[in-house]
Order: C-alpha cells, then structure tokens, then sequence
C-alpha cells in the first residue's frame, strides 16, 4: 500500500500551491486595476440641477466694466441716491462712495447697519435691525425713529416724496412712515378680508421699492412672486413663477431684492442659483443681467458652505441705467452696462 | 453682591446674543395657528437584545445536541435533523448572521481596535465551537453550521479528490483566514463575509457575482462534498487545527476495528485514513527522518522568505481600504483628472476629499502604516503555513485501524453504519458470537 | 457499548504524541480564556447595529442600491422641528415644476413616497411613506440645497439585518455608517446643518 504522500506528490504539490498563488494574484490585481480605471459609477436619483447654473449666451444683454471692493466686511445693501452716488451698507457702517468706488462720507452705527435709502433732496435714511436713524445729506445725524417692535429686522428701505417705507422680514410688513418718523400704515399684513395672503419670508431678505406708476413692489420670497399694493396697503397685482428655469424664481424664497429701472422694468436678485434678471412692468421675464456663472463663491456659499442667510446680491440703477451689483460673499461691487 | 449681578448680566447677554445667532441660522419655525401639533420622528427599535441572548442558547445546545448524537447516539439520521434544524434556524430564520465563520475578524477587529467592543454572544459564537473541537472534534461542522448543512443537502454522487490536489487545496483555508483577519485588524472590512458564497442564499438577495459564486459552489458541492467546508472555509481550517488536539475522536466502530475494509470509501469528504503498514524499512526511516529534518530548518527560511513577499504586497493591498482608495483617487485626479458622473459616489467622494486633503492623506498615510506591519504578518503566516502543511505531510502516523482524520473529519457520521461493529449494535446484523479478527 | 474514544486504558503510560496533545489543549484554552477575558471586560454586554451619520452623508443614492435586501432597510425620515413646512418645498417638489400641486410630474421622489398635506396657509406637511420610500436620497439633496435639511437618511431596524459588514458601509463616499449601540441605534438630526 502507497504511503499517504510520496515525494513525487509533492513536487506536484509545489506545483499546485504556485499555480495557486498566481491565479489568486491575477485576479487581484484585476480587480484593483479594474477599479483604478473605471469611470465610475453613475447616480441616478442625482439631483442635477448643472443645467440651470448655466445661462444662455442669447438671454445676457449686460455687460461688468468696472469692479471694485467695498471699505468694510459684511456688506448687506447698497442704494443710489439723487446724485448716482452709492451708499453701501456693510458692518456698522454705511458710505457713501463714488461711481467709482471712492469714499466719501461715511456714517458710523450703533448697531449693524441692514439697508439704507436716499431721498430726492438727499436725506439718508439708515435702518439698523428694529429701528430707524435719519441723516442729512452731509453725514449729521438729525433723527432717531422708535422702534416700531424689539423683534423687528428691516431688510428694505424706499424713500419717496412724503412717505418712508421699511420692509420687515420679521414680523413680515411693510412699515409706511411719514417724514418725521409716525408710523401711518402697515401694509401687506395678512389679512383676509383685504385678501392679502401675506409675506413668506423664511430668510431675512424683504425689499420695498416705489414704482414710478405710484404703487409700491414688494418682494415676496416664500410666494416666489413679486407684488405690488398702494400706499394704503391695497394688494393690486402679483407676478412670479416658482422654478429653477430662468423665467421663474429658484430655490425655497427667491427673488431676496428687487429694484427699478427708470422706464419701470425690474430687476430681481435671487441666491441659491445666483441671478440678477429683468422683468416687464408687468412681470415678463425679459433679460439676463448676470447669470449664476458671475457669482461661482455666491454659488458655492450656499450651495456646499450651507449658508444660505449671510450669502446673497443686492442690486441698485443710477441716472444712467447702470446697474451696481453688490455681491455679499465677495464683498465688491460690479457695475454692469447694457450691450450695444 | 454688584459684581456678581454685573457677571450674570454679562451672561445673560451672550446667551441672548447666541441664541439670537442661532436663530439666523435656520429658517424659522412656522408659528402654527390652529393648534398643530409637530409629529415625532419614529424610531423603531431593532431586535431585542435578549433575542440574541436566546440565539445563542440555541446554539449551545444544538452544540451538545451534536456532540451527544456523534458520540453517544451514533445516529446519522438524528444528526442530520439536527443539520436541517441548523440550516432553518442559522440559515434562514436568523440569515445566516452572525455566524462563527466571520466573527474571529469581530474578536481580531476588536483587538486592534479600542472603539469596538465584541459583544459576548459574538464571543460565543467564535469560542464555544472552537473549544467542542478542542474536545470532541468539528461536531459544529456536521450538526450545527448552516452553510455546511446546505453543502450536505446537495451532495448526490461524492467524487473523491486525488489526493495531491486535496492537500494543495487545503491550506487556501489559511491563506483566507491570514488575508479577513489582516483586513480586520485594519478595519478595513470583514473580506471573510464579504466573500460567503452562501449567506446571500439565505437572505434571498444579492449581487449578481455572489448569488453565481454560490450557484457554483453548490453545482460543485452535488458532486465533490461540502467544497466550501474543505477548501475556503476559514473557520474549518481553525477547527481543523483545533481538532488535532481534541481528546476524543470519532471512531468508525464503536468498540473493535476488524479491519475489514468495508469503511474505506464511506467518507464522501475524504477524510478516511488507513491503518499503517506494520514494520518499516530501516533505509526509509532514516530518510524520512533527514527530510523532516530539512523540513523544519526549511520552515524559517519560508517564513522569512513570506515576509518579504507581504512586504512587497503592501501597497496593493492597502488599495482595498477605503480611505486609502479615496486619497489615491484625489491624487490621481490631481495629475490627470477623470471625468466622473455629476454627483456620483466618487465625484462626491473626491469633493469631500477636496475640503481636507491634509486630513485625507493623514488617514490614508496612517493606515498604509498599519498595512505594512500587517502584509509582513500575512506573508510570514503563508510561509508558516506552507511549511507547516509540509512538515505535517511528513510526520509518520502510527495507526492501527482505519479511522477518520482529526482534522478533515467533520464528524458528520456517515461511516459509522458502513461498519459491521456498527450494524451489530444496530441490531441490523445479528452477531456472530466470536470476535471478528484478522 | 463502550465509548471508545482513542484514549489508551488506565494504567498504561500516555503516548507521546497523546501528552502533546493534552498541553496543546490546555495552551489553547488558556489562551482562549486570556482572549476572552480581555475582550469581555471591554465589553458592556451591548450588541451593535449599523446606523447612518448624517453629518457625513454625501447623499449619493447607494443606499437604495447596496443594500442587500431588495428594498433597502435605508430609509429618508422628517425632522419635524427642523422642517420650515415651506409651500414649495425644495425636496418635495422638482426644481422646475408645472405648479405647486402633488400631480406626479412636479414631484422629486421617484416613487412619490412624500406625502404632502395642507396645515394652514401657507404651510404644508411632509411625510414620508417609508413603503414606498427606497432610500435614495433625491428629496435629501433637495432639502438640504435650498431648505433647511430636514429631511435625512437612516437605517430602520425593523427592517435591517444587522449584517456583520454592511455592505453599503463598503461604498459609502462619505464613510457615513458606524457601529452604535443597539439601545440607541438611531442618529437623529435635531438642527438645521
């Protein structure tokens, strides 16, 4: 009887155990190089929205030739006063600078300094967060508004003939003051029987601009629509699409500001997909004026960095219908014309 | 007493400022009008721990229950129910999870890392099997493990392996017990369950590569048994080497072997063993013992020789890791970048990557740290094992009867009614009245 | 019937061979008992499930598709405090719907398992019907792009199980899944990022 194992088995042991080894390493290595040049694998519940981020040439019909930074961190609003003057809001402080860019007057805040508007003969209206502090056109501090409510926060501010109004994102109205300071009316209350539905605001950005058809527009981010109501508090017309397409309103609360052109067509901001865009009176989507490709760090603030609240662009016209563009999260100005 | 208001207005006011803070960091709850209540996020509890508690008495008596019905009972049939009862509880019922093949990685992983602790019942499941094999052989293996039951269901006509290829077959066991335990250590994963071909059986879903690997374990295992038991299972090839010290063993005969032979082909796993051929040639003796001799001076030089092979392994294998992975898919995207789907895993993965490389390289560097300690111990432990299986074919085994071999038995009990012994305590043959004998 | 155990008889001296093996057995078990001790003491008699972080998930869609049951265990879940109950809801809706109405074609979710339901104006429920809900994580991108994240993946454990290696852990990009407790196997958002 043989003995269990011979010499001679076990060369063809060797054998098999290197034969083995190679085979084990061959797929291995297969399998390692496979992964290493593989294109991976595609998502398919991706939530793609590339297609928005990108503008279409056609639709742009303005064009940046100037940039320039602005004096002090954490900007919030800008407006043009009479004279195309820029009165930016940033920190504590708002100044007033030049088309430019240079500095000139500059007013220094107790508190944190969220919007400003100018009016005709030049008195500069500064809101902090509750309450509001006037201004002459020099610089001097002339009067202190009470606060209206300890939990306010004024995002917007229009000054016009005998009225100044100021947009609340807190306790959701727009505050109708006269020139000394008296609260005259709250308009955009939810209020049934008016059929005001009422402002949706879950970030802080509410702006009131007056039209030069003598009806005020308020921005309405949660009802992604635009809205207009005398002076009264009368709602009288809204527009406004939800969508990421670039005739609508993108994201949660879109459009964040809203301003006029002198011919009554508006311009809105919208963060989330950055834009700036132009709309008819009447609230068609006309014109690009920036797309989400000029504003890639606004982009990206929201989009990966999560901050929605302290992103953001504001946008203002002067006489000339030049259009400042203040970008928050890079803290410059760009000053857009139209194209030939 | 002034200063102590003045501290506590400080506080207040920046517990009023952060809270403010916070307040602008999300959007604001809705203020509800009609009285709406928020609902709670429901957390379903997963499997009650004493559940667990309970899987493993079952375990521990169908242990016993194995070992009684080898030993005592002697009972093909009972054991087989007992296999089938196994393969319902283990396989089906609890999924084939957690199961003693896979937890030596929990115990390794455990080991090398201090933020796991192995839960007692997985230190059961590895320890109790092991310990019955210490004293009554693999009794796990025929009664109480799923996967083998599920081989055992499938074997129609055993063919037997030759004998050559069955030994080089044998220490692949090792070769992937080294490679889970070295994977584990790492915690880069537990290869071990990853690559059981039979559990996707038992959960009734899985890839395509692995619902086909055990397709063709069981398609080989109708005619070559319980193939995975034999040449993979990294368990077996623990239980194997725990086995060769048990204290009992299991014997074909209950009492007396005639050496009538009738046992020989009664083992479908190979395992049978025969009697060694009473006096040896002096001239082969002395030769034997030479080679024994080169043999364990050979077994050093191996293990070296296997730790310088793993040393060379070492960046290979760590690809496996995923940290690892990551950090060398962000560098290479540095050199020549790849076009990945948008918002794939991998584009994902390489924009994580891309807001902390220092930390991405920090981990990746760290592990591949570890991984050249733990491929220089895989290659020693191939080199142990290849000299050790060599040596062990070497060793002169002095038996008398046919009998099972420790280690490859898996004490399933098949032989016992091929042996005339047997079929007397049966009561299926009468007995003769004298003692059967050469 | 003898028990036959290959031992020798009482009385004649233990083979060679048999004394190896009596000291490997012994060796064994004290080594065992040494491993076992160790690891025990660590030890808090706690089992583990698999759980998701949602601080590092990447939302990437593997869980609906790595799990190794047919419908994964992975389920979305609602932090009801974190939730704005905005009327365009960002992971509710897709980016460029029709109109605001729960018709299928505005919807995000690709088995329309979000349930919306009118509060008061203007606020809406969402819901998540963890039947219908795969786990791949479209309306959690959504969510935490232009909302408040509120909406998040996590494993549910009546229907995991518990499998010694997840095998999604194995392909997660953002390494999301860990070891927990089983007694509190969940990781709960209760803020906004």
């Amino acid at each position: 009887m043989k003995p269990e194992f011979e010499l001679y088995d076990r060369r063809e042991f060797f054998g098999v155990v290197t034969k083995t080894a190679a085979v084990i390493g061959l797929v291995a290595g297969a399998k390692a190089s496979a992964e290493e040049q593989g294109q991976g694998t595609a998502n398919p519940f991706a939530y793609d929205i590339s297609r928005f981020q990108k503008t279409d040439p056609k639709l742009v019909a303005y064009e940046e030739v100037n940039r320039w930074p602005i004096p002090h961190k954490e900007a919030r609003r800008l407006a043009i006063g009479p004279n195309d003057q820029i009165y930016l809001c940033a920190g504590n402080f708002i100044n007033c600078l030049s088309q430019t860019g240079q500095p000139g007057v500059e007013l220094a805040l107790a508190g944190p300094a969220c919007c400003v508007a100018v009016a005709r003969d030049g008195t500069i209206y500064a809101g902090l967060r509750d309450h509001i502090e006037v201004f002459d056109s020099k610089g001097a501090k002339t009067a202190l508004w009470e606060s209206p409510d300890p939990k306010s926060w004024l995002t917007g501010l229009a000054a016009g003939e005998k009225d100044v109004f100021a947009a609340d994102a807190h306790k959701l109205v727009v505050l109708r003051y006269d020139r000394h300071g008296k609260i005259l009316g709250r308009i955009g209350h939810k209020n049934a029987e008016r059929n005001v539905p009422g402002f949706i605001v879950p970030s802080p950005f509410l702006d009131v601009i007056i039209h030069r058809d003598g009806l005020l527009r308020v921005n309405n981010p949660g009802r992604h629509r635009v809205e207009a109501y005398t002076f009264d508090g009368d709602l009288e017309g809204a527009w406004g699409k939800p969508t990421a397409a670039i005739e609508g309103f993108c994201g949660c609360c879109n459009p964040i500001a809203i301003t006029t052109l002198a011919d009554g067509r508006i311009v809105t901001c919208e963060k989330g997909i950055p834009r700036v865009k132009i709309y008819s009176a009447s609230g068609e989507f006309e014109s690009v004026v920036a797309g989400a490709e000029s504003f890639p760090e606004n982009a990206h603030a929201c989009s990966d960095l999560n901050d929605c609240i302290h992103g953001g662009i504001d946008a203002a016209v002067d006489s000339e219908g030049h259009i400042y563009i203040l970008d928050i999260v890079t803290g410059d100005v760009r000053v857009m014309k139209r194209k030939a | 007493m002034f200063r102590r208001l003045k501290i506590i207005g400080a506080l207040g006011l920046m517990l009023f400022l952060a809270l403010i803070v916070c307040a602008e960091q999300r959007f604001p709850p809705p203020d509800f009008e009609n009285g709406y209540q928020l609902p709670t996020t429901s957390t379903p509890a997963a499997r009650h721990l004493w559940l667990q508690y309970g899987d493993t008495a079952v375990f521990l008596a169908a242990l016993g229950l194995a070992v009684w019905l080898i030993y005592k009972k002697r009972s093909r049939r009972w054991l087989f129910c007992l296999s089938l009862f196994s393969l319902a509880y283990f396989g089906f019922y609890r999924r084939g999870c957690i199961c003693p093949i896979g937890s030596p990685q929990n115990v390794v992983y455990a080991l090398f890392n201090p933020n796991y602790a192995v839960p007692v019942t997985v230190l059961v499941f590895c320890f109790a099997p092991i310990i019955v094999a210490l004293f009554a052989g693999r009794a796990f293996c025929a009664g109480v493990c799923p996967q083998g039951a599920l081989q055992d269901l499938v074997l129609i006509k055993p063919i037997k392996v030759p004998l050559w290829l069955e030994h080089a077959l044998s220490i692949i066991p090792y070769l992937f017990l080294g490679a889970g335990l070295i994977y584990a250590a790492t915690g880069t994963g537990f290869m071990i369950c990853r690559y059981d071909p039979f559990v996707p059986f038992f959960r009734l879903s899985g890839s395509t590569f692995i619902l086909t690997a055990g397709a063709l374990f069981l398609l080989i295992g109708m005619f070559i048994g319980r193939p995975y038991c034999r040449f993979l299972c990294p368990y077996g090839g623990i239980l194997r080497v725990a086995s060769l010290a048990s204290k009992w063993r299991v014997r074909v005969t209950p009492d007396v072997c005639t050496q009538c032979q009738l046992c020989e082909q009664s083992c479908p796993f190979g395992a049978m063993r025969e009697p060694t051929p009473p006096g040896t040639n002096p001239k082969w003796l002395t030769a034997e013992r030479r080679r024994l001799g080169w043999l364990l001076v050979l077994l050093p030089v191996l293990v070296l020789v296997g730790v310088w092979a793993g040393s060379k392994l070492n960046s290979a294998a760590s690809k496996v890791d995923p940290a690892v992975a990551l950090y060398e898919r962000y560098a290479r995207q540095q050199i020549k970048p790849v076009q990945y789907s948008a918002m794939s895993p991998e584009a994902l993965s390489l924009q994580r990557a891309a807001e902390n490389p220092d930390a991405t390289l920090k981990a990746a560097r760290d592990l591949q740290h570890r991984f050249i300690l733990a491929c220089e111990l895989l290659g020693g432990w191939i080199g142990l094992v290849i000299g050790l299986k060599l040596i062990a074919l070497s060793l002169r085994q002095n038996r008398t009867d046919f009998e099972p071999d420790r280690g490859a038995c898996v004490a399933c009990a098949r032989c016992f009614t091929s042996c005339p012994n047997e079929r007397v305590r049966l009561g299926l043959m009468p007995a003769t009245g004298e003692p059967a004998s050469l | 019937m003898n028990l036959t155990n290959g031992q020798p008889p009482a009385n004649e001296p233990v083979s060679r061979r048999q004394f190896l093996r009596n000291g490997a057995r012994l060796m064994t078990m004290t080594g065992l008992g040494v491993a076992a001790g160790a690891l025990v003491s660590r030890s808090n008699g706690a089992a583990y499930v698999w759980q998701i972080d949602p601080a590092k998930c990447l939302h990437c869609g593997n869980c609906a598709t790595q799990c190794v049951l047919e419908q994964s265990a992975v389920k979305c879940v609602h932090a009801y405090a974190v939730c704005g109950y905005c009327q365009l809801c960002t992971g509710f809706f897709a980016p460029e719907p029709n109109e605001l109405t729960t018709a299928a074609e505005n919807q995000l979710c690709p088995t329309a398992a979000i349930k919306r339901t009118y509060v008061e104006d203007p606020y809406y429920q969402y819901s998540i019907d963890e039947n219908l809900c795969i786990g791949c994580a479209k309306c959690v991108q959504g969510c935490n792009r232009f909302g408040n994240g509120s909406l998040f993946l996590q494993i549910r454990h009546d229907r995991c199980l518990n499998c010694n290696e997840c095998a999604i852990s194995r392909t997660c990009p953002g390494q999301a899944f860990r070891r927990v407790p089983v007694d509190h196997p969940y990781l709960l958002k209760t803020t906004s990022r």
